[in-house]
Parts: C-alpha cells; structure tokens; sequence
C-alpha cells in the first residue's frame, strides 16, 4: 500500500525558468534510464525475490524512486512555467509543445514516449538484481551527462541529490545480491535461477 | 528562506534519515544501533510535523482539525511555494 506525503523528497525551487534544460532534464522522466522505469523495474522486480531482504530493498528502494519520479517532474514543471512560445521555439521545445503544451509526459529527451522494453522482470533474482544494478548505475550516468549542460545553481541542487541516491542504491542492491549468493551452492552461482529452482540453494544444515 | 520552507527543509531532513537508514537496515536487519539512530531522528520528526501541521495545513490525510478538507488546499510539493 503506498501512502501520499505532501512535500517532496528534497526540494525543487527553480527560480528562472529555461526550456532548453527542461527538454534534456524530461529523459530521467520517462527516458530508458529515467524514474519512472526505476519504479516499474524494482516494484515488479520483487514479487520474485526468494528472500526477505531483498524484497525489502526492492520494495523501498522502488518506493523512493516514485519521489524521485515527482521531483524530476517538479524539475521540467518549473523550467517551463510561464515560458513564451518565442522561447519554447527557440529552445528547441516546439515539437513536445505541439503534443503536451507544457504538460508532463514519459517521454526520453529525444521524444521517444517512454517505453516498459527499456526494464526487465525477468523472474529470476541474479539476473533481476544485476539488472537494478546495472540501471542505477546507467541513471547515474545520465545524472552526470544533465550537469554537463547545467549552470543554474538551483537546477544543479536537486540533480545532484539525485545522483547520490543512484550511488546508495547501486551499494543496496550490490549487498542484496551477496546476501543471495551467500545462500547458494558457492560450486556453481550462476547456472540456475534462485528464484525458480530451489535446490540451488545451500541445504539447511550448511546455513 | 520563509518560516515554513525552513521547517519543511528541517521535516525533509529527518525523514530522508529514516529513509536511508531504512535501507541500510534492509540489508543490515540485525544491526542495533542503526535501529537506535533511526528512532532518535523519528522522535526528532515527530514535533516538528506536529507544529509544520498546526501552521500550514495537513502533510498526510491522517492530519485534517480544520472544518473544512484542508488536503485540497495549495501549495502542491510541485510549487515554487510547495
């Protein structure tokens, strides 16, 4: 059950308005490595985990990346706010205006709508966790690539805390998947799917 | 920075302590003085939602004295004054 909290999970308050941020800023909205794909991939993720911790992880670090899907979308709400169609024309921003007005939509910065074939479930706990792995540590790149382009204090805030929280979680999932193998047969990790075939796992008196 | 952004920024300070706490406790179930820290900022939080609720309306639903539904009332988290 998730329950709504009024106030966000760090601040957004972006003074001056810019379309051309908002435009590549959008991609970690509902781009292939954005927040919306991180809480669909952890909240589907972990119905299939074959241990508590892991479905622990999965569930709150899965529940954080819906603040962190908000904030984003506080982020380009902001940085098109009262903006002219002069200068959405000329930050490049006319052809999502044409579509979404300043609307929030799932798209990638290119305009590619957002897309479930850029997440697996796959149902199988080491491929899943090293596919979270994989992504918090593609959404950090991404973080780093929208600071190349920021000059704007109030914008570079938010987007740093951000990145720090793809740092966390990669260290997160990297336990869980330790805490996994640490059950399983140590002669063979990776032939079979822990979350399927159960006597991959170490017999009881061995734990 | 007004009166109630300080103390919103003070609540958002406690509760993203319990959060990654939460998280570090997801793999580190057993570790006591984690789980100590995570209550003392939780009883840290506590007062300051009490008061932030008393001034400038409901962060939760659980939270309405007034006569009216106060939830509805801006700002939104989504809002400069948010």
């Amino acid at each position: 059950m998730f329950v709504y909290e009024k106030q966000l999970q760090y601040p957004v308050k972006i003074k001056n308005p810019n379309p051309a941020l908002a435009k590549i800023i959008a991609s970690q909205y509902g781009g292939p490595d954005g927040e919306l794909g991180a809480s669909t991939r952890y909240l589907s993720q972990r119905f299939a985990m074959p241990m508590p911790e892991l479905k622990a992880t999965l569930t709150d670090i899965g529940t954080e990346e819906l603040n962190h899907l908000e904030m984003v979308g506080a982020i380009i709400y902001q940085l098109t706010k009262g903006v002219s169609p002069e200068e959405i024309k000329k930050a490049g921003l006319d052809a999502y205006f044409v579509d979404h007005t300043t609307g929030i939509y799932p798209a990638s910065a290119a305009g590619v709508p957002f897309n479930a074939m850029a997440i697996a479930s796959k149902g199988d706990a080491i491929t899943d966790l090293h596919e979270s792995m994989a992504a918090e540590q593609k959404a950090r790149t991404t973080y780093d690539n929208i600071l190349r382009f920021c000059d704007d204090p109030d914008v570079i805030d938010p987007i740093r805390f951000l990145r720090a929280r793809e740092v966390v979680h990669y260290q997160r999932f990297g336990e869980n998947l330790r805490l996994l193998t640490d059950q399983l047969d140590s002669k063979n990790f990776y032939a079979f799917n822990p979350s399927y075939d159960k006597n991959c796992f170490k017999k009881r008196k061995d734990r | 920075m007004t009166d109630r952004e300080m103390l919103l920024k003070k609540i958002g300070t406690c509760k993203f302590a319990v959060t990654d706490i939460d998280l570090f406790l997801d793999t580190h179930p057993g570790d006591t003085e984690m789980l100590r820290k995570r209550d003392e900022y939780l009883a840290q939080l506590r007062p300051l939602v009490e008061k932030f609720e008393e001034k400038y309306g409901p962060l939760t639903k659980d939270e309405n004295a007034a006569n009216s539904w106060s939830w509805v009332k801006d700002p939104w988290p989504w809002d400069m004054e948010g």
